[in-house]
């Protein structure tokens, strides 16, 4: 094991000692590490059971030794990797046009740059400005923009029904809704250039959230009202959590078909919006907590 | 017997599990990122230069303070002096506890010198690297993981030494002190010409031992 000793040795012999060389002293044998088993400690607590069941937060999940049981550390992995797949998905090429809607993309040129680059993301390429103006109907109450955003996956998920829905229920309340487009590389603000070029009273922006633990299928709607650039967040209303374990795309529908009315209206939007004046269309009632997905299988039985 | 290795005897082994921050000053240690210290004497100064450096490559420790001490270990202050006193510093005791365990094991199975006149009249200390640890790569402006021949023997038999080394094999000088030094030795490191050539070096260790032999044998020869 001594690469030293072993040259000596050969040395040794090299200049002719014939007394043998001293025997080499044995390495000590490494005992093997301890097998550590531990007592699982999953018997449920007094209340964590009925405190679980009112959110998805992992709460009641025990400890194996001082850490967590394995199942508990697979389904965040895989909770993980859901949210990881859905902000690398990209909206293929030529999904919009299939589904029917005007393809527009902003300025940002790859996947890597719209995650670096938000302000990109936020303004048309000259070309989509120029399909814009070319196919669009101006002028209309309402324009709804499909979008990719942090969730390509959602977009094309629960992205056409949403939009569907939703074009149906301003056109039920007598809105008039503009050109089905869908932006490529988008972030919410995308919704104010489109939105002043084609003259909307509002604009609604749908599009895929920053996936949480294991929503990866979440999407967001933005709305504005007299878009333009230049317009904050301050101007904006939104609802999140468009999911089938959240809001339901068609439940959402209504409630932003109501706001954008709302609006229109009120000739105003976000903040200065009277949201009491219309809170009995857009409030929601009561709503069981959500239900953790379950993405892997629990190693033991249910406590 | 003719190169024979003389196993070094560590004189005493002791740990502060957390050492005052004066005392990790002292000794060179960084009180923001070392609490705990790992101490050693031992008998052959150089081996344990190479165990310390070991130890780097087995824990996160830092060697922190190696120093010989004047005459070598037949002159020592103490029967636990020896000729050097070497600190490791970590974070935790845990570390020291790793890094200490293979200091001690290269120190009995690697790191030593060798009988060079049958007599222990004359030593020399030809050990190969084949891996540098982050302490003596430092020490040697060497990357770590690269390999050194680390020679030492008394100042005549060195010399002589040190000059068949060169020539035996495509390596260079990394540093050479020629005598004396604190326990009157002298030391040369070398490495590879070409870089993480570890045959060059063994075959100049090698060539530096042949070279002290003969020195030992013959000190009069022309």
């Amino acid at each position: 094991m001594s690469a030293t000793r072993d040259l000596m040795c050969a040395l040794r012999a090299r200049l002719g000692a014939s007394d043998p060389a001293p025997p080499r002293v044995p390495m000590p044998v490494v005992p093997a590490p301890p097998a550590r088993v531990y007592a699982s400690r999953r018997e449920p607590l007094r209340g964590d059971a009925e405190a679980a069941r009112h959110t998805t937060a992992l709460l009641g999940i025990g400890h194996v030794g001082t850490r967590y049981a394995t199942d508990v550390v697979l389904q965040f992995q895989a909770e993980l990797a859901v949210a990881h797949e859905a902000v690398a998905a990209e909206l293929p090429d030529g999904w919009a046009g299939d589904h029917g809607f005007v393809p527009l993309v902003s300025r940002v040129a790859s996947h890597r740059e719209f995650l670096l680059r938000p302000d990109l993301g936020r303004r048309l390429a000259p070309d989509s400005l120029q399909r814009l103006r070319d196919r669009a109907e101006r002028g209309k109450d309402v324009q709804i923009i499909l979008a990719d955003g942090l969730s390509a996956t959602a977009c094309m998920g629960s992205g056409p029904a949403l939009y569907e829905a939703l074009a149906a229920a301003c056109q039920r309340r007598g809105l008039s809704v503009g050109t089905a487009v869908c932006a490529r590389f988008a972030r919410v603000w995308l919704e104010d250039e489109i939105g002043q070029e084609v003259g909307a009273k509002v604009a609604v922006i749908l599009l895929g959230e920053r996936p949480g633990l294991g929503t990866g299928d979440g999407l967001s709607a933005y709305l504005v009202h007299g878009p333009q650039v230049g317009k904050t967040d301050g101007d904006r209303n939104m609802m999140s959590n468009i999911h089938a374990r959240g809001t339901p795309p068609v439940e959402a529908a209504d409630r932003l078909a109501a706001l954008a009315r709302a609006m229109i209206e009120q000739g105003t939007s976000g903040v200065a919006l009277d949201l009491a004046r219309v809170a009995a269309e857009i409030e929601r009632g009561y709503r069981a907590p959500q239900v953790r997905q379950r993405l892997v299988e629990r190693d033991r039985k249910e406590p | 017997m003719l190169l024979e290795p003389i196993v070094p005897a560590v004189l005493s082994v002791r740990r502060i599990p957390a050492a005052d921050p004066a005392v990790l000053a002292a000794y060179g240690a960084d009180p923001a990122r070392h609490v705990s210290l790992g101490l050693v004497t031992c008998d052959q100064d150089d081996a344990l230069y190479v165990a310390l450096d070991e130890a780097t490559k087995h824990a996160p420790v830092d060697v922190v303070f190696a120093r010989s001490f004047y005459a070598g270990s037949a002159h020592a202050s103490g029967r636990l002096s020896g000729e050097i006193l070497g600190v490791i510093a970590a974070a935790d005791p845990q570390a020291i506890e790793d890094g200490l365990a293979a200091l001690i094991s290269c120190l009995a199975h690697d790191a030593c010198f060798y009988d060079a006149d049958g007599k222990r009249g004359v030593t020399v200390f030809p050990h190969v690297i084949s891996s540098l640890g982050h302490y003596l790569s430092r020490e040697a402006g060497l990357a770590p993981g690269e390999p050194m021949a680390y020679l030492v023997a008394p100042p005549m038999e060195a010399t002589l030494g040190f000059d068949a080394a060169l020539k035996a094999a495509d390596v260079r000088v990394v540093k050479l002190t020629p005598p004396p030094t604190e326990t009157n030795f002298a030391c040369a490191w070398l490495t590879g010409v070409a870089p993480g050539d570890l045959a060059a070096c063994a075959a100049a260790a090698s060539a530096f031992a042949a070279a002290v032999v003969d020195v030992a044998a013959r000190p009069q020869a022309r």
